[in-house]
């Protein structure tokens, strides 16, 4: 298994490769959306004129948007179209040459990118919360930000299966962007990544407890800011397994159909 | 060994008429057509033989080497390469075989070759002393020693097919698919490519088959070569019994002030034909070519050569 490690080195130098992109992402959109969050909150809370909006406080809630955007990255992985651009491209062949699993393959790559972008919100997080904040409603506990953080890469897994399940209809659909936004969409809006879910209808969330969705960001989001209790997080890791079990036997229904209306396009 | 026993592929796609009537109307409902990529084809080729697989655009040459190599999935008939079934796609088979396409990168486009080829050496386990062996041999033959730490994206198409060759071959496959390894490269470029295709088969005796339009390659690298036309094979025997009709015929194109016409003319006469050309015609362009894969398999047909 010793190819593990260098598809790992190999897609880490990937994405230190190309300076810019690395700076811009690390740093630029991630303060971007802080802010564009902050002045946002600002405002809301100014004018309810309250200093708890559903359990977050104005200062809890710029760290939950601290913390989403290098969240969301986390989980997105190698990014949208990560199975389905290289079929459509013919670069999907290599993987069935090469004598190798082509979704271990792909999850080592994947994955690669979810532990790097961990990397940056656990150094991201903790320089905010040395030098940033003052407030002592949280308290900063890197044991949480390990438990939030390791979280993040169990959703990114099962995140990953949910959207190898509707990449690989590429192996026979022309098209399937417009199912890979649907569903980033609909991970960002039901996990809490574009407001927490405590701000949605108590039925809606209980509902939404049976789903992955909270566990892939809310969660790992709250954990990290010491907000979840131990039985919380025990039903994150248990949700998420079942969830991943459940894509990974899907996965095996398309993939059987899929590799026999595979035509190697391109080539 | 390769057997291949009455194979067979469909493809089916939908169709769509022009227009955005045509568009409105396959929104709801879509037609489907089925093309027969091949018709229950059959082949045998041996250890350290090299075919060349000759035909037009469309005819089933890249579907026969697809699954060949195991990409794609026949609709009927059998196949065994190595005694593998290649669709099922064993690693066993995989760590044997090798795929080169003229036209599609495998190699990492972000990274140097050299980091593409370390993972390719894990990858195939290739043992540290034949890997270094087998950069030194094929970065040599193929005059790229110096780009080798280049970023592959940055490198000229000839470069990176020579990169491609490199990263195909370093597991010394026993079983070759090359298809169109030429596509593309200038004239020295695919002089080198076939120059090294040629050094590699003496030196280690695999089983090749080479899918090419250009007529050069064939000639240079295959004694033995199989001509398909829309899926079905029309001659499997010796590259010399068709030598007449690929080697001794040229195509002239002749453009005068009232006409263009082209005319096949057998090489040896070449010269007193022009000459004639240019005393009877009021001649503004003249041009000489080889035959066209399309000319030469209609002349093969006129000719009637069949199937061994």
């Amino acid at each position: 298994m010793n190819w593990w490690k260098h598809v790992m080195l190999m897609e880490l130098r990937k994405i230190l490769a190309y300076r810019s992109d690395f700076w811009i992402t690390f740093l630029g959109q991630t303060l971007i959306q802080l802010l564009v969050a902050r002045s946002l909150w600002q405002m809301i809370f100014a004018s309810e004129g309250v200093k708890v909006m559903n359990g977050y406080s104005l200062e809890m809630m710029n760290l939950y948007y601290l913390i989403i955007p290098i969240g969301t990255r986390m989980l997105s992985g190698e990014n949208i179209g990560f199975v389905s651009r290289e079929i459509y491209e013919g670069t999907f062949t290599r993987y069935l040459l090469y004598p190798i699993s082509v979704f271990q393959y792909k999850t080592l790559t994947y994955m690669t990118y979810s532990l790097f972008y961990g990397l940056q919100l656990f150094l991201l997080y903790s320089l905010y919360r040395l030098f940033f904040t003052t407030s002592s409603i949280t308290v900063m506990d890197f044991s949480n930000l390990l438990l939030g953080v390791g979280l993040f890469l169990l959703a990114s897994l099962t995140y990953l299966l949910m959207a190898m399940l509707i990449e690989l209809i590429a192996l026979w659909a022309d098209n399937i962007w417009t199912l890979i936004v649907m569903l980033k969409f609909f991970v960002t809006f039901l996990g809490g990544g574009f407001v927490p879910l405590t701000f949605f209808p108590a039925l809606f969330q209980d509902i939404l407890r049976w789903t992955p969705f909270p566990y892939l960001i809310q969660v790992p989001a709250q954990t990290i800011m010491g907000m979840s209790q131990s039985q919380d997080i025990f039903r994150a890791i248990a949700l998420l397994l079942i969830w991943a079990l459940i894509f990974m036997e899907l996965i095996k229904i398309v993939w059987k159909r899929g590799e026999k209306q595979y035509t190697g396009v391109g080539i | 060994m390769i057997k291949v026993s009455s194979l067979s592929k469909t493809f089916t796609s939908s169709i769509k008429e022009p227009g955005i009537k045509g568009s409105l109307i396959s929104l709801f409902h879509r037609q489907k057509q089925s093309k027969e990529a091949l018709k229950s084809v059959d082949l045998e080729i041996q250890q350290g033989e090299i075919i060349g697989l000759i035909g037009a655009n469309g005819a089933g040459k890249t579907t026969l080497v697809k699954i060949l190599a195991g990409i794609v999935h026949p609709t009927s008939g059998d196949v065994k390469v190595l005694g593998f079934t290649p669709w099922k796609r064993p690693n066993e088979y995989r760590k044997q075989m090798s795929l080169i396409m003229g036209q599609k990168n495998q190699v990492w486009w972000d990274l140097p070759a050299l980091d593409s080829f370390l993972l390719l050496k894990e990858i195939y386990q290739i043992p540290v002393a034949q890997y270094k062996r087998n950069v030194e041999f094929l970065a040599e033959t193929l005059m790229i020693k110096d780009q080798l730490k280049t970023q592959v994206r940055k490198l000229s198409l000839g470069e990176r097919m020579k990169i491609e060759l490199m990263a195909a071959l370093l597991h010394n496959p026993k079983v070759i698919f090359l298809d169109e390894p030429t596509i593309g490269l200038d004239l020295s470029a695919q002089k080198a490519v076939r120059h090294f295709l040629r050094e590699y088969q003496k030196e280690f005796r695999p089983m090749t088959i080479l899918t090419s339009h250009y007529m050069e390659d064939i000639k240079e690298l295959c004694p033995r070569v199989v001509i398909i036309k829309e899926g079905q094979f029309v001659y499997d025997g010796a590259l010399s019994k068709i030598q007449g009709v690929l080697g001794d015929e040229k195509v002239v194109s002749v453009t005068t002030q009232s006409e263009t016409f082209r005319i096949h003319v057998p090489r040896q006469d070449l010269a007193n034909k022009t000459h004639q050309i240019f005393q009877e015609h009021d001649v503004i362009d003249l041009n000489i070519q080889d035959p066209s894969i399309e000319e030469v398999i209609e002349s093969i047909m006129r000719t009637g050569v069949h199937t061994t």
